[in-house]
C-alpha cells in the first residue's frame, strides 16, 4: 500500500515537470478560464441576481475539467509518441496506478485555475470575496478534484481504445461546461437536459462548490452533492480500470505500443 | 525420468502475425509474419545472439520474450514463466534496452529518471539513492546526472538506458541493438558493461547487425530470416560452415548486372556479394580454391575495369552472407 502510494506521488511529481510547461495544458488551466472567467463576469455583472461567486466556480471548475480532459484523453499516447509506453508498461508497476498518479499530478497543476478564478473576480473587477463555509468548501473541492480526475482516468483508455472517440470527446468540452452549469444557470437549459447534468462529476462539483462557497445549501444538501461526486467519479474510475486492462491486452495483441 | 532443466528462455513454435494497413482511400489489410514457428532455448548464464536481416523478426521476439506483445501461437517461456500468463512475474525478473535514444522523459534529469524507474521496479526506497549513484558510475554518467536528458547525446541516452535497465538487477537481459549509432569507443565499452554483466551470471540476449560484436560476446548464435531460424551454433560452429571457404574481394569499376550473373556462374564460385560503394564496387566472392581463383575472376571482367584485389580466410560475416544471401 505505501509501495503504491510511494509510486503515485512519484508518478505526480514526474507528471508536474514534464507537463507544467505544455502549452496545451497551460491553455486548459490558465488561457481558456481567463477568457472565460472574464467573459462570463461582464455578461453576467448587471444581471439583478448576479453572483461573483458563481463566476469563481464555473470558471475553476472549467479550467480543471478541460485541463483532466486534454491530458485524460493525451496520457497514453503521450508516452506512446515519446516511447515510453512500453517501458512502462513492461514494468511491474501497475499501469493503471502509474497513470493514476500521473493524472494526480495534472490535477494539482490545474488547481490553477482557481487561483485565477479568484484573483480574476477579487483583483481584476474587485468583488470582495468571502467563503461562507470554508470547511464545507474545502471538503467540497476535495471531492470535486477527485471526482474530475476519474473523469480524465476514464477518458485515457477511450481515447486510445477508439480514437474517433477520443477526437468526439474534445468537441463534448463546450457541452459538458453548459449542462454542469459552469457557463450560466442550467435553468436556462430545456428541462430533459436534466437528467444528463446529473450523471456529471462537474455538475455535481459546481453544486457542492457554490453552496459551501455561499452557505446556502444546507447539510443534506451538500452530503448529496458529495455523494453524487462519489458516485459518479466511483463509477467512472471502476469502467477506467476494466477499460485500462482492456486496452493493454489489445495493444499487446496489435502490436500498436510502439511507434515504429 | 529425468527432469529437464528448465532453460532461462525457451521459445516453443512462436508465430506472430501482424496487420498491416495499405492505401489510405480503399484501405486494404494483409498479414505479415514476422515470426514464423521460432523455436529456440537459451540457458542459464548464457550469452545468445540472434542475427538476421532487416525485418527478420529478432525485435518481434525480443517484444515476445518481454511480454510486450502476445504471440499468435506457440509458447514462450523466460525462467520458466509464461510470458503470457505470468507476464507480471517475468517483468520483475527481466531488463529490456530497445537501441535508439526515445523512451526517456525529457525535461528530467538523468538522475531523476533512474529515480522514477527505480520506484517503477519497487527497488527498496532505502537502496535507491546508492544503486542510482553505483549506475551512474558504471555508465559514466555521474558528472552530468543533474543535467536534464534533453541534452544528453544520443550515446549517453543510451547509456542511461542500460542503467535504467540494471536498476533491479534482472537475472535476464535483452539488448536490442544496444550498440546502434555509438561511436566505436562508445561501442566498444558498451561492450565491456555487456561482458562484466555475462561475468556477474546474468543470462543476456543479444541482436547486433554488427557481426564482429556477436563474435566477440557471444557465447552462441541464432541466426533468423523472415521468422525462423536458419543456423545455430558457437561463433566458431557457424565459422566452421565456411571455412573450407575463402573470399576473394575485386574491386571493381562499373561493372554491369550481366557481368556479376556470368561471375556467378562460374563454377569454383560459390556465392558473389556486390556492395556499392561511391564510384566503385566490391565483389566478394567466396569461393573454395583461394587464391587460384583470382585469375580468372579478373579475366571474366572486362580489361581495366578491376582495382585492388585482395584474398581472406571467410569470416562470421562471410558465413552469415552465405545463410541469409544479402548483406545489409
Ligand atoms: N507493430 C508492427 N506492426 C506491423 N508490422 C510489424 C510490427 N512490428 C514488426 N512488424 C513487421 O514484422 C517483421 C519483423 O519485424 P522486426 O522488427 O521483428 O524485425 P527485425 O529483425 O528487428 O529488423 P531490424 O533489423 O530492421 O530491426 C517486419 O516485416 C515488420 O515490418
Ligand atoms: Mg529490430
Amino acid at each position: 500500500m505505501t509501495a503504491a502510494l510511494r509510486l503515485a506521488v512519484q508518478s505526480a511529481w514526474v507528471d508536474f515537470q514534464e507537463v507544467a510547461v505544455n502549452g496545451f495544458l497551460l491553455f486548459g488551466a490558465v488561457w481558456q478560464p481567463f477568457f472565460i472567467g472574464v467573459t462570463t463576469m461582464y455578461m453576467l455583472r448587471h444581471r439583478a441576481d448576479f453572483d461573483p461567486m458563481y463566476v469563481i466556480v464555473g470558471t475553476a471548475l472549467s479550467g480543471i475539467f478541460s485541463t483532466l480532459l486534454f491530458a485524460g484523453s493525451g496520457a497514453i499516447s503521450h508516452e506512446r509518441w515519446i516511447g515510453t509506453l512500453e517501458l512502462l508498461v513492461a514494468s511491474p508497476a501497475s499501469f493503471f496506478l502509474v497513470i493514476g498518479g500521473r493524472l494526480a499530478g495534472t490535477t494539482v497543476f490545474s488547481l490553477l485555475s482557481l487561483l485565477l478564478a479568484y484573483g480574476i473576480a477579487a483583483l481584476l473587477f474587485g468583488y470582495p470575496i468571502a467563503i461562507a463555509e470554508p470547511g464545507w468548501f474545502a471538503i467540497s473541492l476535495l471531492f470535486a478534484v477527485a471526482a474530475l480526475w476519474a473523469t480524465g482516468m476514464f477518458f485515457a483508455p477511450l481515447a486510445i481504445l477508439w480514437r474517433a472517440v477520443g477526437h468526439f470527446l474534445l468537441g463534448l468540452e463546450y457541452p459538458i461546461f453548459a449542462l454542469s452549469g459552469l457557463l450560466f444557470p442550467i435553468l436556462l437549459l430545456p428541462g430533459w437536459t436534466a437528467p444528463i447534468s446529473n450523471i456529471l462529476p462537474p455538475y455535481w462539483a459546481a453544486v457542492a462548490m457554490h453552496g459551501a462557497a455561499r452557505g446556502d445549501l444546507d447539510l443534506p444538501g451538500l452530503l448529496r452533492a458529495w455523494f453524487f461526486l462519489f458516485l459518479t467519479g466511483g463509477a467512472l474510475l471502476l469502467i477506467a480500470k476494466w477499460l485500462f486492462e482492456r486496452v493493454l491486452t489489445r495493444a499487446r495483441r496489435a502490436g500498436t505500443l510502439a511507434l515504429s | 525420468m529425468l527432469r529437464r532443466s528448465v532453460g532461462a528462455i525457451e521459445l516453443r513454435d512462436v508465430r506472430r502475425l501482424f496487420r498491416a494497413t495499405t492505401g489510405t482511400l480503399r484501405r486494404h489489410t494483409k498479414e505479415i509474419v514476422a515470426l514464423d514457428g521460432l523455436s529456440l532455448d537459451v540457458g542459464e548464464g548464457e550469452l545468445f545472439g540472434i542475427l538476421g536481416p532487416n525485418g527478420a523478426g529478432k525485435t518481434t521476439t525480443i517484444k515476445v520474450l518481454t511480454t510486450l506483445l502476445i504471440p499468435t501461437s506457440g509458447t514462450a517461456t523466460v525462467m520458466g514463466l509464461d510470458v503470457v500468463r505470468d507476464a507480471k512475474e517475468v517483468r520483475r525478473k527481466i531488463g529490456f534496452v530497445f537501441g535508439g535514444e526515445r523512451g526517456l522523459y525529457y525535461r528530467l534529469s538523468g538522475r531523476d529518471n533512474l529515480r522514477y524507474f527505480a520506484e517503477l521496479y519497487a527497488v527498496p526506497p532505502r537502496e535507491i539513492r546508492s544503486r542510482v549513484e553505483e549506475l551512474l558510475d558504471l555508465v559514466d554518467l555521474r558528472p552530468r546526472g543533474d543535467e536534464r536528458v534533453e541534452g544528453y547525446s544520443r550515446g549517453m541516452k543510451q547509456r542511461l538506458h542500460l542503467a535504467r535497465t540494471l536498476l533491479h538487477r534482472p537475472r535476464v537481459l535483452f539488448l536490442d541493438e544496444p550498440t546502434i549509432g555509438l561511436d566505436p569507443i562508445g561501442a566498444r565499452e558498451l561492450r565491456r558493461i555487456v561482458r562484466q554483466l555475462h561475468e556477474g551470471g546474468a543470462t543476456i540476449v543479444l541482436t547486433t547487425h554488427y557481426l564482429f560484436e556477436a563474435d566477440e560476446l557471444c557465447d552462441r548464435i541464432a541466426v533468423i530470416d523472415k521468422g525462423r531460424a536458419v543456423a545455430l551454433g558457437t561463433p566458431a560452429d557457424l565459422k566452421s560452415n565456411v571455412s573450407d571457404l575463402s573470399v576473394v574481394e575485386l574491386e571493381v569499376f562499373g561493372i554491369d548486372a550481366g557481368t556479376v550473373e556470368r561471375l556467378r556462374a562460374l563454377d569454383f564460385v560459390d556465392s558473389i556479394v556486390v556492395e556499392q560503394r561511391e564510384l566503385r564496387q566490391v565483389l566478394r566472392v567466396q569461393t573454395r580454391i583461394a587464391e587460384r581463383a583470382v585469375a580468372p575472376l579478373i579475366a571474366a571482367v572486362a580489361a581495366g575495369q578491376v582495382g585492388r584485389v585482395a584474398v581472406r580466410e571467410a569470416t562470421l560475416e562471410d558465413a552469415y552472407v552465405r545463410l541469409v544471401g544479402r548483406v545489409e
